[in-house]
């Protein structure tokens, strides 16, 4: 018997694997409980039902976007604010997953891991939602973008504290009225759940030439020594290069300013596919970015398998390059900052900025970029594109470096229309992002959109430059 | 300020925080109550050796002599060998067996053969030791017991009749909670089914304590507690099913009461094992004939409107086939017989498509052949041979490993593959510690959410305190059956009674962690729990050998 007994400890190996497997499972519940509630076929807080409770949510003036009312959940009185905001704040269902009422439900219904979801609501506590997105500048953002009808995004953020101030998304609708999506309408609505800001990618077309121009500072040492003749077409790699019109004899910042195809092209392939992935990666063009739980779609450039002619297109943001517009931001935002990129954050408050108001580093440190050197030179180039060839009084005094893109995207579709960049302003520190699909020229489309945010967004910062 | 609403809410309220610490209290009462009341640690007999004078106890029904170290009497003796004879308590009194020794066993002078009766006074001669068979009294030193049974406070235990209330009263909560969460059809059915398993319940403890006379009702109790709950909550989400599941644990009930006493006498059992063994590959192969697939695996059967899984009710003839007393262990250390019986019936399950039961079954082989054998050797080996077995599977139909990519990556499946543990997750996080009430769950709609995902529906609905309570109640099984290991009559209740507790916490192992995809989710049932008929009737079958390892079952009457 005695024998049977000791045996019978093997019956603990199996008690103490059940026992290891209980503490991992409370321990992931403990861990991610927030995230697993979150779904959204979780009808405890789905529909309506889950806002009836919820805190409100509010821009960073303390302009309430959305709120609850008698159980009702209501939002911004301003149909602008109301659409231009509808892919940061949400709607009352959870079909925009990346929106602040999806992402947050938790916080925002009162979850908490002890009572779960189940306090009667006369007993449950919620809590306000504070964005740092500022109302009047998506809405002007948005007034100037919707009026083309088109997909597109426009986003601005401080690059020296992060916070994203304008954020907006087209096409939308308005969350108060949210409309009954049928098989007769639902071209129309196509990828209206979609955040474009964070979750769409795009041929960057000529905003690229940032990207090249960087590696071309990085690699070829007498770059500004050279000059290059453009005359409309050059063939290289087996096929012809083209330019919009004959740029004639230019040196590196007449072609950025005059976005020459040719000698950005010539720079991709002298540089090499190699030095180019090299660039690519350090920028980040591959990877996806972290604004407060939501990652960014991935961008795309990878130029192994090209042959030159890719390699030239490539170069100047065609072949299958693809960038997001948060992310052009944050590229934007580190060359104003020489070369170190900023975490950008769409929520106020919380547990970073209370490490970060004493002082600590959250850990989460912004990306090296570029090389403080290259970082200058980029910002050189970007001014001069801006005060040579566009004219310096766009932005109503704020000194802007900037770059337009047209991107192609073949077939039987119209270019993306790009703009990107940053003001210079200590008080008016932001970096700029605007895309829209099918529509033209960069400058003609993307332009008077990153226009009137920029001068909406001064104004709500109070930048001297627009007072 | 304080509305008479935000009063009913905390009432409701107080009621869910209450259940957690109720079941608590239930489980910690049953096992409390199963260290009392037992026989103080005293020899049953002694052995003295006039020649040294030495006084041995006998403390087992059934006792190994020989000069191994691990045997229960230690004969420090070169002539005797190391198992060399079995001493053993039946009903009619003590008995000795030669185990194969070299030199044979004498008594009163003369060698045994076979099994042969030892009287008080008379003479064992193993090698070259004389013992004198004396009573237990004459031994007068101390002696440890486990520590289950040690340091039992003097308190007696709750009644059996209070531990009984408590129970019903826990089940009468659930049905006020699932009446006050009703969907305006059927606000009294709660009550009707609480009803039925009160009667049921009751019923079960008169049986026991008046017809069978008794006095024990803990682990009853237990298992009676656990059933009653899955009941309960099965009336907010198919109310037949309650019902079915109602008078499947009544079947269930009669199974433990008739498998007690098939086993009674730990020595005709033997007869028995070749029968069995056919019974059990028949009712394998008639689910491989005439099987329904279900769920990707082919071990229903119907007949009429009835459906059984006959798996389950082999798990109980697997553990009795196992298991023998320990003459037999120590003449016949051949495990060939047994080990082609594993081999099919794991085979046959793996060809219905059944892994989780398949596994079951091979843990369960590990843990019998290991308590049979004490070889390290046979558990590597078999070890290896599945390991080859399961590589061979995924390596020739790799359809097979298809059925659980969603592992791990429940998310990226959330639609698909991993429906069904994400909800799962989504659902437990949503009950929090104290549950969303009975009925008021949305897990319900998920299929199978009251068997393969029970452990979820169980969180949600009353929170995750009482989910896990539910796991330990059926967990802490293991401590109990091994405490009593030594305490049982026979080591044929000792290997029945910790296999059956071990391939419980397996089962319950990989139910509750293919629900939360800790584990692939392979469709094993959360022992009582779980809805499912032929899983009731194999829990209440397999906690009679729990039972029977317990030498009160027997030998104590009212």
């Amino acid at each position: 018997m005695k024998r049977v007994l000791r045996r019978s400890t093997l019956i603990f190996a199996f008690t103490i694997a059940f026992i290891c497997g209980m503490v991992y499972f409370a321990f992931q519940l403990v861990m991610n409980a927030d995230d697993w509630v979150d779904q959204p076929y979780n009808a405890h807080i789905s529909g309506s039902g889950g806002l009836e409770q919820a805190g409100a949510i509010l821009d960073r003036n303390d302009e309430v976007l959305a709120q609850t009312v008698d159980g009702e959940r209501v939002y911004n009185e301003s149909e602008s604010v109301r659409k231009a905001l509808l892919h940061v704040v949400g709607d009352n269902s959870l079909n925009i997953s990346t929106a602040a009422q999806s992402m947050y439900r938790s916080q925002l219904t009162g979850y908490s891991l002890i009572w779960g979801l189940n306090m009667p609501q006369s007993l449950r506590q919620s809590s306000d939602l504070k964005l740092t997105v500022d109302a009047k500048t998506c809405a002007a953002a948005y007034d100037a973008l919707s009026s083309y009808d088109k997909k597109g995004a426009c986003v601005i953020y401080n690059y020296k504290t992060g916070d994203v101030i304008c954020s907006v998304s087209t096409k939308a609708y308005d969350p108060q009225a949210p409309p009954e999506i049928t098989e007769e309408n639902e071209s129309e609505y196509e990828g209206v759940y979609l955040d474009n800001v964070l979750s769409s990618s795009y041929t960057p077309g000529s905003i690229f030439k940032i990207v090249t121009a960087a590696a071309a500072f990085e690699n070829i040492p007498d770059i500004y020594e050279r000059t290059w003749e453009c005359s409309g077409s050059e063939e290289i790699g087996g096929s012809d290069i083209t330019c919009v019109e004959p740029h004639g004899t230019v040196n590196i910042e007449q072609a950025m300013a005059h976005s020459c195809n040719i000698v950005f092209a010539e720079l991709a392939v002298e540089i090499g596919a190699k030095k180019m992935n090299e660039t690519a990666e350090k920028i980040g063009l591959n990877m996806s970015f972290d604004v407060d739980g939501v990652n960014t779609i991935k961008g795309h450039y990878d130029v192994s398998k090209a042959n030159t002619n890719q390699l030239a297109w490539s170069g100047v943001g065609q072949y299958n390059d693809e960038v997001n517009p948060m992310q052009m931001a944050i590229i934007c935002g580190a060359i104003a900052n020489g070369g170190k990129a900023t975490n950008p954050r769409l929520v106020e408050g919380g547990a970073d900025s209370i490490l970060s108001a004493i002082g600590i580093n959250s850990g989460k440190d912004g990306r090296e970029m570029f090389n403080a050197d290259t970082a200058q030179k980029l910002d050189e180039l970007m001014r001069y594109t801006i005060t040579d060839y566009y004219g310096d009084d766009l932005f109503g005094g704020l000194t802007v470096c900037a770059k337009t893109g047209t991107g192609e995207v073949g077939k039987d579709k119209e270019p993306n229309a790009w703009m990107v960049g940053y003001s210079k302003d200590e008080d008016c520190p932001l970096a700029f992002a605007c895309v829209v699909e099918d529509s033209g020229f960069g400058f003609t489309y993307a332009g008077p959109v990153v226009e009137a945010a920029m001068i909406q967004a001064a104004k709500s910062l109070g930048a001297q430059a627009v007072s | 300020m304080l509305d008479i609403s935000v009063i009913f809410d905390i009432g409701v309220v107080a009621l869910r925080m209450l259940m957690p610490v109720y079941a608590i209290v239930i489980v910690y009462q049953c096992y409390a109550a199963m260290r009392r009341r037992r026989r103080p640690e005293k020899p049953l007999v002694t052995l003295y050796n006039p020649a040294t004078g030495l006084k041995l106890p006998v403390l087992f029904w059934e006792n190994s002599i020989g000069r191994s170290k691990s045997s229960d009497v230690v004969v420090d003796d070169s002539a005797v060998s190391r198992n060399h004879c079995v001493l053993l308590r039946r009903k009619d009194g003590w008995f000795v067996t030669d185990t194969g020794s070299k030199s044979g066993t004498y008594l009163n002078g003369q060698k045994t053969r076979g099994r042969t009766r030892v009287l008080i006074d008379d003479t064992i001669t193993v090698g070259n030791s004389d013992f004198e068979f004396k009573r237990g009294e004459e031994y007068d030193e101390n002696l440890r017991a486990s520590w289950f049974f040690s340091r039992v406070s003097n308190k007696p235990a709750i009644k059996s009749w209070k531990l009984m209330l408590l129970v019903t009263i826990f089940h009468f909560f659930m049905c006020v909670e699932a009446m006050y969460w009703n969907d305006g059809t059927n606000i009294y059915s709660p009550l009707a089914l609480f009803g039925a398993l009160a009667a049921v319940e009751w019923g079960f403890f008169f049986v026991s304590s008046f017809i069978l006379r008794r006095v024990n009702f803990e682990l009853e109790a237990l298992a009676l507690f656990l059933t009653g709950t899955g009941v309960m909550l099965l009336v907010r989400q198919v109310e037949r099913s309650a019902y079915v599941q109602l008078i499947a644990a009544a079947i269930g009930m009669v199974l433990f009461c008739v498998i007690i006493k098939l086993i009674e006498d730990p020595d005709k059992v033997n007869k028995l094992r070749f029968p069995m063994m056919i019974l059990a590959v028949g009712l394998l192969l008639m689910s491989i004939v005439f099987g329904k697939i279900t769920n990707g695996a082919a071990n229903w059967i119907y007949i009429g409107s009835i459906s059984i899984q006959p798996s389950e009710l082999v798990k109980i003839i697997y553990i009795f086939i196992g298991a023998s007393s320990l003459d037999k262990l120590q003449t016949s250390k051949n495990l060939i017989e047994f080990i082609i019986f594993s081999v099919i019936c794991v085979g046959l399950l793996a060809l219905m498509g059944d892994f989780g039961t398949a596994l079951i079954f091979f843990v369960t082989f590990l843990l019998i052949a290991f308590m049979r054998s004490g070889d390290f050797k046979t558990i590597i080996l078999a070890v290896a041979a599945a390991a080859f077995g399961v590589t061979f599977v995924l390596r020739f139909k790799p359809y097979v490993a298809d059925r659980f990519k969603a592992w791990r990556h429940v998310w990226e499946y959330a639609q698909n593959e991993g429906y069904q543990q994400a909800h799962v997750l989504t659902f437990i996080a949503s009950g929090g510690l104290f549950g969303v009430g009975i009925g008021n769950g949305f897990l319900k709609q998920v299929a199978a959410s009251e068997s393969d995902l029970v452990f979820g529906l169980v969180s949600e609905e009353m929170g995750v305190i009482v989910a896990i309570t539910l796991a330990i109640a059926v967990g802490a099984l293991v401590i109990y059956a091994r405490a009593i290991t030594t305490r049982s009559r026979s080591t044929f209740y000792s290997i029945t009674a910790c296999c059956a507790a071990g391939l419980l916490v397996v089962q319950l192992s990989l139910n509750i962690f293919g629900a939360t995809d800790i584990l692939p989710l392979t469709g094993v049932t959360f022992p009582f729990i779980s809805s499912g008929g032929s899983s009731i009737i194999a829990c209440w079958g397999l906690i009679a050998f729990i039972k029977a390892a317990d030498e009160r079952t027997y030998a104590v009457k009212r």
